[in-house]
C-alpha cells in the first residue's frame, strides 16, 4: 500500500520532505534508505485549490485511490479570518475540509493537520534561537514589510535562507501531533 | 487525419492481461512500469489490433509478436511455421476505438481449430503457413534487440521515395558530427566518415543504428504506428532530447502514432522536457502498475505528465 500527503505549495512540501527524513533518521519510520519522499507529496498550489474538490490533481490521483493510494494525510494552514472568512480560521478551515471531504468521497482513511496561524508562524515559533528570532522580529517591523508578504513569512523565509532546515527544532514538542500523524502514515507502507 | 489513432483498448485473455482497459492515448505514449509487468505485451496487444484489418493481417501480426520475442532463439532453432505460432499465441481478445478483435485456438480430439474473428479455420485453411505473408508496410516494431539489416533496408526505402536523406544525414551528424553520409551499399547499411571509406554501420555501436531505425521508421510508417521496445537502449542520456526532438516532430509531419517503453528516468525525464519545450500536447505517459495479479494503465496526458516529472514523483511502477 502506499500514500499521499497533499499540501498547499512548495515551502510546504520542502518542510514535509525535511520532517520526514528528520524521522528517517531516527527511525522514527521505517523506510528504505533510498526513499524518495517527494513521491508521497502532492503540491496543490495554494490552500484554496487545496479544498477545491474539481481540481485537476484530485482527478489525477483519484484513478490511482484504492489501488495504489490507500491512506492521506492533508495537511493546511488555518491562517487568518480576517483575510477569508470562508475557509480562514480553525473553525472555518475544518468546515472546508468535511466539505471537501465529502465531495472527494474517497473510500480510504483520510486524516488532517492543520496549522495554528500557518506553517511559517509555527517554525518561527519553534526556532530555538529566541534571540535571534526577536531580532528579525523587530527587522520585519522596522522595515514595515509585513504588510507586503504578512504572517511571518519574511522572518521564516529569511531564517531559511541563513539556515538550513534542522536549525529548527524537531525535538520540539510542538512537533509531535504531526510527527504522530507520519509515523502512523508510514507504518506498513511499501516504498 | 489522426482518426486511425487507437485512444483506448480493453484487453482480455492476452499473456498478463486478463480484463484490462486504457484510455487517453496521445499520438506519442510513452510507456513505464516495471519489469514483468506488461509493457511489451501492452504494445503486441496493440500491434496486433492496429494490424487486423483482416484475417491474414491478425495472422501474421500474431506471428510476428511470437518472431519478436523469440528472435534470439531462431539462431539455433527452426522459425516456427504460423500454426506453431498461433498455437503459442493461444487467445487474444482485444476491442479499440477502431475495432474489436478475437482470436483462439482449440484442440478438439485430436483436432486443431482456429477462430479468428470468431471465424473458424483449421491449419488446411490456411492460405499459407509459412512465415510469407504480406505484413502492413506502416505499421512497424522494433524490438529491444534493434533491427536487422534487412529490415533497416526496408525502411529505408520509404526515406529514399520521400527525398529525405539530407533530413537524415543531418539528424545523424547530430547525433555524431564525424559523419558525413549515411547509405545502404549492396543491401548494407554504411556510413562514411570524413575523408575515409564508407564503413559498415555495426562498426559505430548499436546505439547509432537504433537511432537511424528509428528515424527511417516514422518515415515509413506515414499515417500508421511504429512500436518501439526500450527506446533507450544504447542511446546516451546526452543525445535522448534530439531523440525525441525527431520522434515528436516527425510523427507529427508523417501522422504516426509511436508506442515506446522505458525503463530510463533521463530516458522519461526528456521526453517531458522536449514535449513541453515544443509545446507538443498530442503526448501521453502510460505508467502500468500490478497489484494483487491485477493489471492497471494511469494514462497521463500531456497536462498531468508534465506535473508529475516537475513534482519530481516516480512514474515508473506503482509505489
Amino acid at each position: 500500500m502506499s500514500l499521499r500527503i497533499f499540501v498547499e505549495g512548495n515551502d510546504d512540501k520542502n518542510f514535509m520532505v525535511t520532517l520526514l527524513n528528520d524521522l528517517k533518521k531516527y527511525k522514527e519510520i521505517d523506510v528504505l534508505d533510498n526513499i524518495n519522499f517527494n513521491n508521497y507529496i502532492e503540491v496543490m498550489g495554494s490552500k484554496s485549490k487545496l479544498l477545491d474538490s474539481n481540481h485537476i490533481k484530485y482527478k489525477k490521483v483519484l484513478e490511482k485511490i484504492g489501488f495504489e493510494i490507500k491512506e492521506a494525510l492533508f495537511i493546511f494552514d488555518c491562517d487568518f479570518e480576517k483575510d477569508d472568512k470562508t475557509c480562514n480560521g480553525m473553525k472555518n478551515s475544518l468546515e472546508c475540509f468535511e466539505n471537501l471531504k465529502n465531495e472527494l468521497n474517497w473510500t480510504i482513511p483520510i486524516d488532517l493537520h492543520v496549522f495554528d496561524k500557518n506553517l511559517d508562524y509555527f517554525l518561527v515559533e519553534t526556532i530555538n534561537k529566541k534571540e535571534c528570532y526577536e531580532h528579525f522580529d523587530k527587522l520585519v517591523e522596522c522595515l514595515d514589510v509585513e504588510k507586503l508578504k504578512p504572517n511571518k513569512k519574511p522572518i521564516a523565509n529569511l531564517y531559511r535562507d541563513l539556515y538550513p532546515y534542522p536549525q529548527f527544532d524537531f525535538k520540539d514538542d510542538r512537533f509531535q501531533p504531526l510527527k504522530d500523524k507520519l509515523i502512523d502514515l508510514f507504518k506498513g507502507t511499501e516504498q | 487525419m489522426n482518426e486511425h489513432f487507437i485512444k483506448n483498448i480493453e484487453i482480455k485473455n492476452f499473456k498478463c492481461f486478463d480484463n484490462f482497459k486504457a484510455e487517453r492515448f496521445g499520438r506519442v505514449n510513452l510507456i513505464g512500469g516495471k519489469n514483468n509487468v506488461g509493457k511489451t505485451a501492452f504494445m503486441e496487444a496493440v500491434y496486433v489490433n492496429v494490424h487486423s484489418d483482416n484475417i491474414e493481417h491478425l495472422i501474421i501480426s500474431l506471428y510476428a509478436i511470437v518472431y519478436i520475442r523469440n528472435y534470439l532463439e531462431y539462431v539455433t532453432e527452426d522459425i516456427p511455421t504460423v500454426s506453431k505460432a498461433l498455437d503459442e499465441v493461444k487467445k487474444y481478445n482485444t476491442k479499440s476505438n477502431i475495432r474489436s478483435v478475437t482470436f483462439k485456438s482449440e484442440s478438439k480430439k485430436a483436432k486443431k481449430k482456429y477462430y479468428f474473428f470468431d471465424e473458424e479455420r483449421k491449419k488446411g485453411d490456411f492460405s499459407n503457413d509459412s512465415d510469407d505473408y504480406d505484413d502492413i508496410e506502416n505499421i512497424k516494431f522494433i524490438d529491444n534487440y534493434g533491427f536487422t539489416n534487412f529490415q533497416l533496408n526496408n525502411v529505408y526505402t520509404s526515406v529514399q521515395l520521400k527525398n529525405k536523406e539530407q533530413e537524415l544525414n543531418e539528424y545523424i551528424q547530430e547525433f555524431d558530427s564525424t559523419i558525413k553520409f549515411f547509405k545502404i551499399i549492396n543491401d548494407k547499411p554504411q556510413c562514411q566518415v570524413e575523408n575515409e571509406e564508407y564503413r559498415s554501420l555495426s562498426e559505430f555501436g548499436d546505439g547509432l543504428k537504433d537511432y537511424i531505425s528509428i528515424i527511417c521508421s516514422l518515415y515509413a510508417c506515414e499515417n500508421g504506428y511504429l512500436f518501439i521496445d526500450e527506446i533507450d537502449n544504447g542511446i546516451h542520456y546526452t543525445q535522448l532530447d534530439k531523440l525525441w526532438e525527431i520522434i515528436l516532430t516527425i510523427s507529427k509531419q508523417q501522422n504516426v502514432q509511436v508506442f515506446a517503453t522505458t525503463h530510463s528516468k533521463e530516458c522519461i525525464e526528456s521526453y517531458a522536457r522536449v514535449a513541453k519545450r515544443l509545446e507538443d500536447e498530442e503526448i501521453a505517459f502510460i505508467e502500468l502498475c500490478k497489484r494483487e495479479e491485477e493489471i492497471k494503465a494511469f494514462v497521463y496526458p500531456y497536462d498531468w505528465f508534465i506535473d508529475e516529472i516537475e513534482q519530481e514523483h516516480e512514474v515508473r511502477g506503482c509505489l
